[in-house]
């Protein structure tokens, strides 16, 4: 009959209850990008929102086209761009093994979030300043505007806020080796910040050129 | 000859098997990392919260014994009433009650060692509870009262600030199932060994995965949505005021494109139930394996393209056709997996227990959740019945004729793995028939008094109706009682159960070929699966459940000329 033999299979894991590196990174990588997703929908929800705002009110839009200007807006885009260009440095420094490099550029990356989040605040008061504020107002022209430019750009900002404390984090770990053998968290956060930047390259289009 | 390979074999393994113990009851209070524990964690809290949610049925029933309103203090009690029984229910009972099995289930069936991210998996968990305090706390304010879709204005400006904590805690839930379903999804994907290729999985896991990734996809809607009431109620836009250039409609549309979706998050695990429970104690291979598992893929696929039939009486009229289109589409893979579970079952060897009575009951009241499904999606009748009892008494079909049916059968069915004891099997019948008599009896008459014109979500009502809803209440009175018979049978059978063993259902999926419980790695090394995970009345199948027996009980193989 039935003749038993013990499972005879190399072990696919290096110990027990130990995924491999390897394995660690696939999973890593295929739960970043399956989060991503969801925060697509999310974003996509407000981008959709103020879309159909611009399709349907094109004389309030042109107004705050007209008072808000894209001379600010675009240095930001560029520093928010330039810092996806030095967390890309950040992880190739750490794959060749130099550490110090990955914490100068990562240190970079952060300095560029922190100056964007400076500009948006800039950009707030000033528009604060013009009357268009987050809440209805019937008082106001810009009553419907706010609420539809603000929830968006806010938004992104506190993606943008938390990849400023995810990069510092990334850096306190490198500096005690974390990286050293696997990269992956620097990774990670590089897929998170990459987002960041093309959601804000939507955004830009959408609310402040077209 | 066949050549069985049975993981853990070898007698030096069985010593180590045999100094497995249950958990202590405070290694569940505590935050862990595996996933058996966590499965549990879950599992208990979500029961806790259908406790909560019950109760609240039986005073939403009390209330409509009379056609006037004597039970509650008024009318907005009523309301808060039957919204936070809704919410519970669905977002804190069946969504989690799933997470329960799923990760109790599917890391065993794939014979992985644990999920993919242990520590998310803790995370998600831990969100649920501090989840539900929120939305009860709404209690000590003023309470959510626009019903569980929370359609504005009723939510914005009509509801107190119980509806903001409604609204967080929805926010917090949300988060945790789409952390919940990442990790299910690159567990499934991932962390399978070499020999369990994809049409090797069981269909629970097939369905989990369907399932998770309707979450993944579908739950930020539904973040989107309550970020935008959160902003309306708490910042003074006006996303959702028309009066204040917002639009009603946005919610109506976000909210459906999530919570359609979500009906199947709801259902698409009790389906994977099914196809496990019904081959096992049936002994037949399950019917059309493949496309079983593609149906769940069909279903969370179409899933997503007929959210709009619950919006016929506010949608543009030239988008109803197409919606009704859809919506009876979504029939076809729902078809193909009752037509598969009828064609296991057909000829086999059917043992009537607790977990087969159980998902034959869902199988007779699912049929009638989905044919009135139908009947809904056809739009000169939903205009007719739209917003009456014949809805509720539809989506209790689907949702506690499926949904909790199955979670009934996976329970008499996986206590044993849980707890290494067997659920008492009398009390488990005398369950099933309060439940199932209850049930029918409850939510039957209400397709007739819903076609008669009884509006739901009202506490007084045409006294025309009153014969009627008495009988429903006393009905749903006896469904009840049957949730104590089932408690009562976990406690007991929990302490004072028979030892189960590992593999008391003679089941071939890899669950059951370790020990019961499982030790904390679950397998000592990758397990092989047997070559197909339903391939039951073989001689090399019976010869495999032997080597299993005796691999962890030590039991010798009932049949003559054994090892």
């Amino acid at each position: 009959m039935a003749e038993l033999t013990a499972n005879q299979l190399p072990a696919a894991h290096d110990d027990h209850g130990h995924m491999s590196a390897e394995e660690h990174n696939e999973n890593m990588k295929l739960g970043m990008w399956l989060y991503l997703a969801s925060e697509i929908v999310i974003f996509s929800i407000m981008i959709v929102g103020y879309v159909l705002f611009r399709i349907n009110q094109p004389d309030v839009v042109e107004l705050a086209h007209g008072k808000l200007g894209v001379g600010l807006v675009t240095a930001n885009t560029f520093v928010l761009l330039a810092s996806s260009f030095f967390m890309v440095m950040g992880l190739r420094a750490m794959q060749n093994g130099n550490r110090a490099g990955m914490l100068r550029w990562i240190g970079l990356t952060a300095l560029g979030g922190i100056v964007f989040l400076g500009g948006q605040y800039i950009e707030y008061s000033e528009l604060a300043h013009l009357g268009i504020v987050l809440g209805y107002d019937t008082s106001s022209i810009w009553s419907t505007f706010g609420m539809r430019f603000y929830a968006p750009t806010f938004f992104h900002g506190a993606h943008v806020f938390v990849g400023v404390l995810w990069a510092l984090e990334v850096m306190r770990r490198g500096a005690k080796g974390r990286y050293d053998d696997n990269p992956i968290g620097i990774e990670m956060f590089g897929l998170y910040w990459h987002f960041v930047d093309v959601v804000w390259i939507m955004l830009f289009t959408l609310i402040y050129l077209v | 000859m066949a050549t069985i390979a049975v993981p853990l074999g070898g007698q030096q393994e069985r010593q180590a098997i045999e100094a497995v113990r249950r958990p202590a009851l405070s290694e569940y209070l505590r935050w862990s990392v595996d996933h058996k524990i966590i499965g549990v964690q879950y599992g208990v809290t979500a029961l806790l919260f259908f406790l909560i949610g019950g109760a609240m049925a039986m005073a939403i029933r009390l209330e409509l014994l009379t056609p006037n309103l004597d039970v509650m203090v008024s009318g907005a009690a009523y309301n808060s009433m039957f919204t936070m029984h809704g919410t519970i229910m669905i977002f804190l009972f069946i969504i989690p009650m799933w997470a329960a099995y799923g990760n109790y289930v599917v890391p065993l069936q794939l014979g992985a060692k644990d999920m993919a991210f242990p520590w998310l998996n803790a995370f998600a968990y831990w969100l649920i509870p501090p989840a539900g305090v929120v939305m009860l706390l709404g209690y000590f304010v003023s309470p959510a009262e626009a019903g569980w879709t929370s359609y504005p204005p009723l939510s914005t400006l009509f509801s107190g600030d119980g509806q903001t904590l409604w609204a967080l805690g929805a926010h917090l839930l949300g988060l945790s199932s789409i952390f919940g379903s990442i990790n299910f999804i690159v567990t499934i994907l991932n962390m399978r060994p070499p020999e369990m290729t994809l049409w090797r999985m069981p269909l629970l896991c097939w369905a989990v995965l369907a399932t998770s990734i309707i979450a993944v996809m579908a739950t930020p809607f539904l973040a989107g949505a309550l970020t935008l009431l959160l902003l309306d109620r708490m910042t003074g836009t006006t996303f959702f005021d028309a009066s204040g250039g917002g639009d009603v409609l946005l919610w109506q549309n976000i909210f459906w494109f999530y919570s359609h979706p979500a009906v199947y998050i709801m259902v698409l695990p009790g389906m994977g139930v099914l196809s496990e429970v019904l081959s096992i104690h049936s002994r037949k291979p399950v019917f059309g394996y493949r496309m079983v598992g593609l149906s769940s893929m069909a279903i969370a696929i179409v899933g997503f393209t007929v959210w709009a039939h619950h919006m016929f009486t506010s949608l543009q009229p030239e988008l109803r056709i197409p919606f009704m289109i859809t919506s009876m589409i979504i029939a076809v893979p729902t078809g193909i997996k009752m037509f598969s579970w009828l064609g296991t079952i057909w000829g086999g060897k059917i043992h009537f227990t607790s977990a087969m009575l159980f998902a034959l009951g869902f199988m007779s009241m699912f049929v009638i959740g989905g044919i009135t499904g139908v009947m809904l999606a056809a739009l000169p009748f939903d205009i007719h019945v739209h917003d009456t009892y014949f809805v509720v008494s539809h989506f209790h079909f689907v949702l506690f004729g499926g949904s909790v049916f199955a979670i009934y059968a996976a329970l008499y069915h996986w206590f044993p793995k849980v707890t290494g004891r067997m659920m008492n099997e009398r009390l488990g019948v005398i369950h099933f028939l309060f439940t199932y008599f209850g049930f029918l009896i409850t939510f039957f008459p209400m397709h007739i008094v819903g076609m008669l014109g009884m509006p739901r979500r009202v506490a007084v009502f045409d006294p025309a109706f009153t014969d009627m809803n008495r009988l429903i209440s006393f009905a749903a009175f006896v469904l009840g009682f049957s949730t104590f018979i089932v408690f009562y049978n976990i406690i007991h059978s929990y302490f004072r159960g028979q030892i189960a063993g590992a593999n008391p259902w003679r089941a071939l999926t890899l669950e059951w070929a370790t020990t019961s419980p499982p030790p904390v790695t679950n397998f000592e090394d990758d397990p092989i699966p047997y070559e197909d995970p339903y391939g039951y009345g073989t001689e090399a199948a019976s010869a495999y459940l032997d080597a299993v027996d005796q691999a962890f009980d030590g039991r010798r193989p009932a049949s003559p000329g054994g090892h």
